[in-house]
């Protein structure tokens, strides 16, 4: 090897072995991700969750560095997970006071997606043959990922397929969502908006605020409420099933 | 911004708490949340510090979460395997979840309607 070789693999082997390599190449990718999203006119498939994982996949693939690696140093975006999932309390909030009126026929509606959207994704999956653990990642799906992830890891399922799984359930939400709606001849914002919520969660949310600001306050309302619910409820269910 | 972080990660560290020794079912981090919100409806306002950090972190939920989603590609024999039933299974929910919802939200906003 010529010097000059060496010099950049003993730098690439300082930088690989700190946790900022994992934490500059996370935030990079989103930041890349991001970018596309607003670009797109915040088009679902555009998701930038979704273009930072594809980037940070590839970027491993091409350093061969193994996931474990990785995962060591972005722990600690990691970690702020739970944190985040705690501040989910201060929407929730602003949702409850200013909705009172109406929160019993969302509960309903909300308990009946929510049911639906397990037994609905379990049934498909059981009939056509996939395996235990890819079935058992679908309980959580609908809910929201940081507590989606809680939720798998309680239920020894895996927190990365739950994840995968959300985001994939919201860009198809998102993607659908108002077809879906016209469809079913769905005229009220509020009714619209929680729907998109219950059933995709971050991303549909993100979706009823760009078409309706009523919309968007009612779907980040079910989300919040079937990120709560969701981890009451959820473990009582699979032991039932 | 500094005491909003700090009093959330009381109240997770609260919620890890009693998940620990009383409710092992319920993840931590849901349960600070419950108790955070609980507190919120007893006070009945947001301090201008917590809704900072609040709003900060929902802006930007989804950095936290690609760690572990990259994890994605230890599965992916798994789910190659499988990909017709598992997009099968994403596409029938997601449809069904939202019809659901939404219809059972007419349905019983109309029976308040006529009761009114």
């Amino acid at each position: 090897m010529t010097p000059d070789g060496l010099k950049i693999a003993e730098i690439w082997v300082y930088l690989s072995g700190s946790p900022l390599f994992a934490l500059i190449l996370t935030l990079t990718a989103y930041q890349v991700g991001h970018l596309c999203y607003q670009k797109t006119d915040k088009y679902p498939l555009a998701n930038p969750v979704a273009i930072a994982v594809l980037l940070v996949a590839i970027c491993l693939y091409v350093v061969d560095m193994p996931y474990q690696t990785y995962f060591e140093g972005a722990q600690f975006v990691h970690f702020l997970l739970g944190t985040a999932t705690v501040s989910l309390a201060v929407p929730i909030y602003r949702g409850i006071s200013s909705l009172r009126s109406r929160l019993i026929p969302l509960l309903v509606a909300l308990l009946c997606g929510g049911v639906v959207s397990i037994v609905s994704a379990v049934g498909v999956a059981t009939l056509l043959g996939a395996d235990a653990a890819i079935i058992g990642a679908f309980y959580p799906k609908s809910v929201t990922a940081p507590i989606a992830m809680g939720i798998a890891e309680r239920l020894g399922v895996s927190p990365t397929l739950t994840a995968v799984f959300a985001i994939v359930t919201g860009i198809l939400g998102a993607m659908l969502g108002s077809t879906i709606l016209n469809l079913l001849g769905m005229k009220q914002w509020w009714q619209r908006g929680f729907a998109m919520g219950t059933a995709a969660h971050g991303i549909g949310t993100s979706r009823a605020f760009a078409v309706h600001p009523e919309a968007g306050t009612y779907a980040s309302l079910a989300m919040g409420l079937h990120g709560i619910l969701g981890a009451l409820l959820i473990p009582l269910l699979k032991n039932y099933l | 911004m500094i005491s909003g972080l700090v009093q959330i990660l009381l109240w997770q560290g609260l919620g890890e708490l009693v998940s620990h020794f009383l409710l092992p079912i319920i993840p931590g981090p849901v349960l600070g949340l419950i108790f955070l919100l609980i507190f919120l409806l007893v006070r009945g306002q947001v301090n201008a510090s917590l809704s900072l950090v609040s709003d900060a972190f929902s802006q930007h939920l989804g950095v936290l979460f690609i760690p572990a989603a990259v994890g994605v590609v230890l599965f992916l024999p798994q789910l190659r395997a499988h990909a017709w039933s598992v997009m099968a299974a994403l596409l029938v929910s997601v449809v069904s979840t939202i019809a659901v919802t939404a219809l059972v939200l007419r349905f019983t906003a109309k029976r308040d309607a006529h009761d009114s």
